[in-house]
């Protein structure tokens, strides 16, 4: 599984690694800008196992939004690469990745990014639906259970606008879990919400971490920490801290 | 449609129903406007067709001395020919008013319950017409305010004025309208022109050729031998006509309009194409951020692709449910309007089904073309670019230079500074939106540009003839006797003696064949004289040079009697028939004149020296006039007619200025007709554009309108931040749309021209038009950007820093 190249039953049968689930080799990314060219991350190592809670800290332009992206092949590596659970990410294109990230990593963003034009229960179908998982009929009701599962079951039929932005993360959360994928991204999820509600969209993620599903998540609110069974803090492209707390 | 993806698609439909209505509108108007043109083209083509057909037309007219039922019979029997008849025509004119006379052309036709060669079509009252009386073709009517019952005043060449009433009318397809010649088409009996002074005798031999009755060649051998047998029998054979065969006698007019709808079809076709690429980038603009998250949550681009491909294919059978039979009504509407102008009866208006096959492609297959591109780029951006795509792109940065420049306009507030900047930012959708705009104003101006071009051929027209009135007598008269006659009459400044005579080309067989139809308008070519230092003939010489003292042989030819010649120039000799005998001239040069039947100029002592008529004596004279309004010019014609007849000179017809500039603008009116409707169809098009564009600029940059308002900018910055902009793109697009118009519009005044009068068009610049679109484009601009903008300016900061 080197290559990296997988179809989608091969993605669904992939056995579970005895290599890190997630694992960063030398990774590096360069963007060109206006004013040249901007080095978001500098040759980072990084693994993670099944059932960690990894938060990536650093300031802003640290290249922590660059480091998930690749982990969610959202963005591709300049050199390096990346394998999650045992597939070579940097190796796919992007209708491989589309498959693969529909099945492997849920994605939760920190605007929510529920599409507005479906029910709260059709934006957490729409994932089994791409990726063409779980029987039809049996669809609805597995969103409504992973809604139950987050507390907003009795919202599963209202438009995102309706709800506040605690539940409309919340949504986003079961939907990230729509196709029961083994790793759950999220860029900055509280960044939006206050503490109250990030509070309590923390003790979901740490949840779903402690039922075993690896969390990786952006932040940059220093009070969030104790949720985090690891932490991994970049500066200028670089991991200068990367402390385990088991 | 259980599918959340597929309900998203309904939803999205849903909610931006205003886009969707209008994209659907736009691709409807595109299908409006090529299924009016094109369907005009086909109802149009066939019914002209049917109409002229239905008549029987004869394929020759032969002019004898005589033709009686034992000659009819004799030539109906020959194997060559199909079908044989004995007609007459003979021209007269009628008084309108008193001393007001208008051109009469009367067919004399044996037995009209009989009669199957060039047929006419019973309309209303008696059919036939009882003795004494006249059918009329059923536009005189209206031309002459009359009704059935009503009595007309004629004079024929030798008889005396008389009235006759009217017993019914008569549907002649075979005739261009009497308003559009001016002519009085009347239809009697032999014993009716006897009464009216003419002799009974019938003198035109109609026949229909029995093989390949629509090829010329053959057409012309078959009668070629009959003339030499008939003059084998001992008849005179005089002139024989052979029209094109098969062709109406506007077929080339209708062949003008139509080539105009076919030109212009294709235009609306790709200014469809623009604007449905318009249409869909701007929606695609709209969901790219949605596209980026769906791509994240495991979408293939495929499966994406496939959404927006559905939707395209929804929105097109859509619009062309609308445009469709909207369009067929137009094309039905407007061929009527055609029937009208050209006096056709519309037997059936059925569209054919290649033209709905054509349409659907229209509406479903070119979107969805148009579509495949964009969507693709667009399904294909990487999760990443899509979603960091927040509207101030990578193309904001776009021109330092430029921005710069932008920065030292002193004179401009901030606000329009920023719309001037915003203007240039996306340069791809700028430039669709400027080329949609640019094409339907290049073509909205080009329509009322061409339509000025008529007009100024028109103009053009009656300034080349620089008289105001024409008279053709009966017989040569003395042109000294006809000069002393008009010297006394108050109004008429200068009169002018001219000679006309129908003359044909000459054949190897001898015989005198025209290609002039039955109302010996259209099709006629003839010989005309003038005195020497005339100022009555002055138009733009087109090659070699004019004529002067000393021709003896010299002719000048207009560029459609050159179209007889194709193969001689200038400095060659071209050879004429005239009364029967060959007689040579030395082409010296051709002439321009707009909208002018063919004709070849000679001097005088030419024209008396080939036509054998005395040099002293005229037929025709040509007169100016001290007043021009249009009572005096009347009134003088009337102190013509009475000095005239005074001097016992008859009057064969009389042609006013006004009479031969109706005429003329009648049959020009068509193509105004038609150009206009263009145009508005053009400019609806091109302000749905702006409209579409300017949406989706406003969607784009939503996020930046809420940090503008965060950082203190009111609704009303905003508000005119937006409408500035679109007026900008509105007022470039004016700029670049007038000089793309001057080669389009050249390009068709050089087509119908040709088409038309074998004279391309002047080429005229329109101010009404400049003035209109620049007017219909700010208008629009405004129109177009104040619903989005309003829109805009009602977010709060919240939403639109929210908005997905």
């Amino acid at each position: 599984m080197e290559t990296g190249l997988v179809s989608r039953k091969q993605a669904m049968a992939m056995p579970v690694a005895e290599k890190p689930l997630i694992e960063l080799r030398k990774v590096s990314k360069m963007y060109d800008v206006a004013a040249g060219k901007f080095l978001a991350l500098k040759e980072v190592d990084m693994q993670a196992e099944a059932g960690e809670f990894v938060a990536v800290v650093g300031k802003s332009g640290s290249g922590k939004s660059t480091l998930i992206n690749m982990i969610t092949g959202i963005d591709t590596p300049t050199s390096g690469e990346v394998f999650v659970a045992s597939t070579a990410v940097h190796a796919m294109d992007q209708e491989q990745l589309a498959i693969w990230r529909g099945l492997n990593v849920g994605v939760v963003f920190q605007f929510f990014q529920l599409l507005p034009t479906l029910t709260v229960a059709e934006n957490v179908i729409l994932p089994m639906d791409f990726c063409d998982t779980f029987p039809v009929n049996e669809r609805r009701g597995r969103a409504i259970s992973l809604l139950e599962k987050v507390g907003i079951a009795e919202q599963a039929d209202k438009l995102p606008a309706d709800l506040s932005g605690g539940q409309q993360q919340r949504a986003a959360i079961a939907r990230a879990l729509a196709n029961d994928p083994p790793i759950l991204v999220a860029d900055e999820p509280t960044g939006n919400l206050d503490s109250h509600t990030s509070d309590a969209v923390m003790g979901l993620f740490a949840g779903l971490a402690a039922e075993g599903k690896t969390v990786v998540m952006v932040t940059h609110e220093r009070d969030l920490t104790r949720y985090f069974t690891r932490s991994i803090m970049l500066s200028d492209g670089v991991v200068i801290t990367d402390k385990d707390k088991k | 449609m259980n599918s959340p993806r597929w309900k998203k698609l309904l939803r999205d439909l849903q909610a931006a129903r205003g886009r969707m209505v209008m994209m659907v509108v736009a691709i409807a108007i595109s299908i409006f406007s090529v299924g009016t043109f094109l369907g005009a083209y086909t109802i149009s083509i066939r019914e002209m067709s049917r109409n002229y057909l239905g008549t029987n037309p004869a394929s020759a007219f032969i002019e004898l001395d005589r033709v009686d039922d034992a000659l009819v019979q004799a030539v109906s029997e020959r194997e060559d020919i199909s079908e044989a008849e004995a007609t007459s025509w003979v021209g007269a004119r009628a008084e309108v008013s008193p001393n007001e006379w208008m051109p009469v052309l009367l067919f004399v036709i044996p037995d009209f319950e009989t009669s199957h060669v060039s047929t006419i079509a019973p309309e209303a009252g008696e059919y036939p017409p009882s003795s004494q009386t006249i059918l009329v073709e059923r536009e005189v009517l209206p031309l002459l305010d009359l009704k059935i019952g009503d009595a007309i005043t004629i004079q024929t060449p030798n008889g005396a004025k008389q009235e006759i009433k009217i017993s019914g009318t008569v549907h002649d397809p075979a005739l261009a309208p009497a308003w559009q010649e001016q002519t009085v088409y009347g239809y009697i009996t032999p014993a009716t022109l006897a009464t009216l002074g003419e002799s009974e005798t019938l003198h035109i031999l109609k026949v229909t050729v029995s093989d390949k009755p629509y090829d010329l060649a053959a057409i012309e051998a078959t009668v070629s031998e009959l003339a030499v047998w008939l003059k084998a029998q001992g008849y005179e054979v005089h002139e024989i006509r052979i029209p094109p065969p098969g062709v109406h006698p506007h077929q080339s007019q209708m062949t003008s309009v139509i080539g105009l709808f076919l030109v212009f079809s294709f235009m609306a076709l790709v200014l469809s194409a623009i604007l449905t690429a318009t249409m869909i980038n701007g929606l695609l603009a709209q969901q790219i951020r949605q596209i980026g998250i769906m791509k994240a949550i495991g979408a293939r681009t495929r499966q994406i692709t496939g959404l927006y491909l559905v939707l395209i294919i929804a929105l097109g059978m859509m619009a062309s449910i609308i445009g469709v039979p909207l369009g067929t009504v137009a094309a039905r509407g407007f061929t009527g309007v055609i029937a009208q102008l050209l006096n056709l009866e519309i037997y059936s208006d059925a569209i054919p089904a290649w033209v709905y096959l054509i349409l659907f492609t229209v509406g479903i297959l070119v979107p969805l073309l148009i579509a495949l591109d964009p969507i693709l780029k667009t399904t294909r951006i990487t999760v990443r670019e899509t979603l960091s795509d927040y509207g101030i792109s990578r193309d904001a940065s776009a021109s330092n230079l430029r921005d710069g420049w932008f920065s030292r306009l002193r004179f401009f507030d901030n606000t329009l500074i920023l719309a001037l900047r915003n203007t240039f930012r996306r340069r791809g959708r700028l430039i669709l939106t400027l080329s949609l705009l640019s094409a339907a104003g290049a073509m909205f101006m080009t329509g009322l540009n061409v339509s000025s071009g008529w007009e100024a051929s028109l103009d053009q027209s009656a300034a080349d003839r620089h008289y105001d009135l024409e008279i053709r007598f009966n017989a040569p008269v003395p042109a000294e006797q006809v000069d002393s006659l008009l010297t006394d009459v108050p109004g008429v400044e200068k009169s002018e003696s001219w000679n006309l005579l129908p003359v044909a080309l000459n054949r190897p067989n001898g015989l005198e064949i025209v290609r002039t139809y039955p109302d010996g308008g259209h099709g006629s070519f003839t010989l005309r004289s003038f005195p020497l230092g005339s100022g009555l003939i002055e138009t733009p010489l087109l090659d070699g040079r004019f004529l002067q003292a000393g021709d003896t042989d010299a002719v000048v030819l207009n560029q459609n009697a050159k179209a007889f010649f194709p193969e001689v120039k200038v400095g060659d000799e071209i050879e004429l028939l005239i009364e029967g005998e060959v007689k040579t001239f030395h082409l010296v040069g051709i002439i321009e004149q707009t909208l002018s039947p063919s004709a070849a100029y000679v001097l005088p002592e030419t024209f008396a020296s080939a036509t054998g008529q005395p040099i002293e004596l005229t037929n025709a004279v040509r007169i100016v006039m001290r007043e021009h309004d249009e009572e005096a010019m009347a009134s003088i014609t009337r102190d013509v007619e009475e000095a005239l007849s005074a001097g016992n000179v008859r009057v064969k017809v009389t042609v006013s200025e006004a009479l031969l500039g109706e005429a003329i603008s009648g049959h020009v009116y068509i193509f105004i007709v038609a150009l206009m409707m263009i145009s508005a169809v053009m400019a609806v098009v091109g302000v749905l554009g702006l409209a579409s564009s300017m949406g989706t600029s406003v969607i784009e940059r939503t996020r930046e309108f809420g940090v503008m308002r965060a950082i203190g900018a009111k609704s009303k910055t905003i508000l005119r931040n937006i409408i500035s902009e679109g007026v900008f793109i509105g007022l470039m697009s004016w700029v670049i749309s007038l000089p793309l118009s001057l080669p389009l519009s050249f390009g068709i005044d050089y087509l119908i021209g040709m088409l038309s009068f074998r004279s391309p068009l002047p080429l005229v610049v329109s101010s009404v038009g400049l003035v209109v679109w620049v007017a219909l484009i700010i208008a629009g601009s405004i129109a177009a950007s104040a619903y989005p903008a309003q829109q805009a300016s009602r977010l709060t900061v919240r939403e639109t820093l929210a908005y997905i």
